[in-house]
């Protein structure tokens, strides 16, 4: 057997370790599924705050809330934010790494979606919520049916690529011992004494993820264009 | 129908509207013009309270709004139809969703009812066969015939109209014009304000002169035209006819 197949036998096949790239990749997709879907939704109120405050002078307290959040969130690194959360919040609690991971990342996300869903609302003619009042909506419908349709077509492919950066940014998610992908290939490296293959891994691993949900981006953005032109 | 009692508007230092009074009767046609910046667009806007009046009454149909809650505000705003220099379609709804939308979420109509009632209102502004269609697949003189068709299904008593021709090619005014036309001949209540003095000649039953923040001049378009009083009119007139 060659050195090289030797290293791979090494580093994948032997004491099945292989199965520390799969289970961390499927940390890694439960973190970032979760993650994402509080993103969203969090964010997507946090959005609401923000515009319904810009738009009509409203919630005042709420925006003031929702403007520290997203000032604290975007100006603190997320692996700080991780482990605070880990280690100070719920320091005297057992709990399960993967839920904190998935808290972690989904208010880190929630702020990030919030920005882009609200600059979609703001990005709207103000001529279209008068046309909608003027027709007797009020401010919440006129948002429902009028606004908010226009501005999530505009901000989809930004919404999409906020969440590829998710599925990245779970890479530090190791930082807590929470075994995700990166983890997983780290693992390997501190058995083998061999950084290359396991490393190589799952850098391959994230690159052919990431590449299809571009993909997936790049043909819902096709998709919508195509309903532009009518 | 319409009483606005000494209106006045200010955006910060600048201050728009100095005190307008007037009222608006049932069946009225009265066309506002003016130099650009003496507040006609603002007054009308006041009028459906796109723009809240910094003092003053308008009270539509007995009822003050100047004051009235949002909820109430809606119920004023489903009987005063509003046009828009620029449309303000919805470019996401078909036309005959763009015409549905309101009377079927509010509740006024059932969808079946809203569908109906569209296509009738497309065929009177010969439109029908654009039902389907997008409104950036429109003309501009097509999609400001659509937005008055908007306005109308909601059967309002008033139809505010605030420059509807300015943003057109010269060559689509005319139809735009002449549904207007059709319009008060049927009996509509409307205020409009534009540039188009042939318009408000010939359908106008009071012209109304503005500028600086005041109404400088009102009169039939009989004497407004051939015997303006204010020699501010009169120098207007004369650049614009």
């Amino acid at each position: 057997m060659s050195a090289f197949t030797q290293k791979l036998y090494d580093t994948f096949i032997e004491g099945e370790r292989w199965k520390y790239l799969t289970n961390g990749l499927k940390t890694t997709l439960l973190i970032t599924f979760f993650a994402v879907i509080i993103g969203m939704v969090l964010g997507f109120l946090i959005a609401m705050v923000r515009a319904t405050h810009d738009k009509t002078g409203k919630l005042k307290f709420l925006n003031v809330l929702a403007r520290i959040y997203l000032t604290v969130i975007r100006g603190t690194p997320v692996m700080v934010q991780l482990l605070i959360i880990y280690y100070v919040i719920f320091a005297s609690v057992n709990i399960d790494k993967v839920f904190v991971g998935i808290l972690a990342f989904g208010l880190n996300s929630a702020a990030y979606v919030a920005e882009i869903v609200r600059s979609g609302i703001m990005s709207i003619d103000n001529g279209q919520f008068e046309a909608g009042t003027s027709l007797g909506l009020n401010y919440r419908r006129t948002m429902i049916y009028i606004i908010l349709p226009q501005a999530f077509k505009n901000v989809l492919p930004a919404l999409a690529n906020e969440a590829i950066v998710l599925l990245k940014e779970t890479s530090v998610a190791g930082y807590i011992a929470l075994e995700d992908l990166t983890k997983g290939g780290d693992i390997i490296r501190s058995l083998t004494y061999e950084a290359f293959l396991p490393l190589i891994a799952v850098a391959l691993i994230y690159l052919i993820m990431v590449m299809i949900l571009t993909r997936l981006v790049a043909l819902l953005e096709r998709r919508l264009a195509k309903s532009d032109r009518g | 129908m319409i009483e606005v009692k000494n209106l006045e508007k200010s955006f910060g230092e600048l201050h728009i509207l100095k005190g307008i009074s007037t009222t608006i009767e049932k069946g009225e046609k009265v066309v506002v013009i003016g130099p650009s910046g003496s507040g006609k667009s603002t007054f009308l806007r006041c009028l459906n309270r796109l723009e809240q009046p910094s003092s003053g009454q308008i009270i539509f149909e007995g009822k003050d709004i100047t004051g009235m809650s949002e909820k109430e505000l809606c119920a004023v705003r489903e009987k005063m139809g509003m046009v828009f220099q620029h449309f303000h379609l919805f470019p996401h709804l078909t036309i005959r969703k763009n015409l549905t939308l309101a009377p079927v979420k509010l509740g006024l109509l059932s969808k079946e009812e809203a569908d109906k009632n569209a296509m009738a209102m497309l065929e009177k502004v010969g439109l029908a066969d654009k039902a389907e269609a997008y409104p950036n697949q429109l003309s501009g003189g097509q999609k400001q015939r659509i937005a008055i068709a908007r306005a109308l299904v909601m059967n309002p008593d008033v139809m505010l109209f605030d420059e509807p021709t300015s943003a057109l090619d010269p060559e689509m005014v005319g139809e735009v014009l002449s549904l207007m036309k059709t319009l008060a001949d049927d009996g509509m209540t409307m205020v409009v304000v534009t540039h188009e003095m042939g318009f408000a000649r010939e359908v106008a039953s009071r012209v109304m002169f503005m500028e600086g923040g005041y109404i400088v001049e009102e009169n039939s378009p009989d004497k407004f035209f051939s015997n303006p009083e204010s020699p501010r009119l009169k120098e207007f007139l004369s650049k614009v006819l």
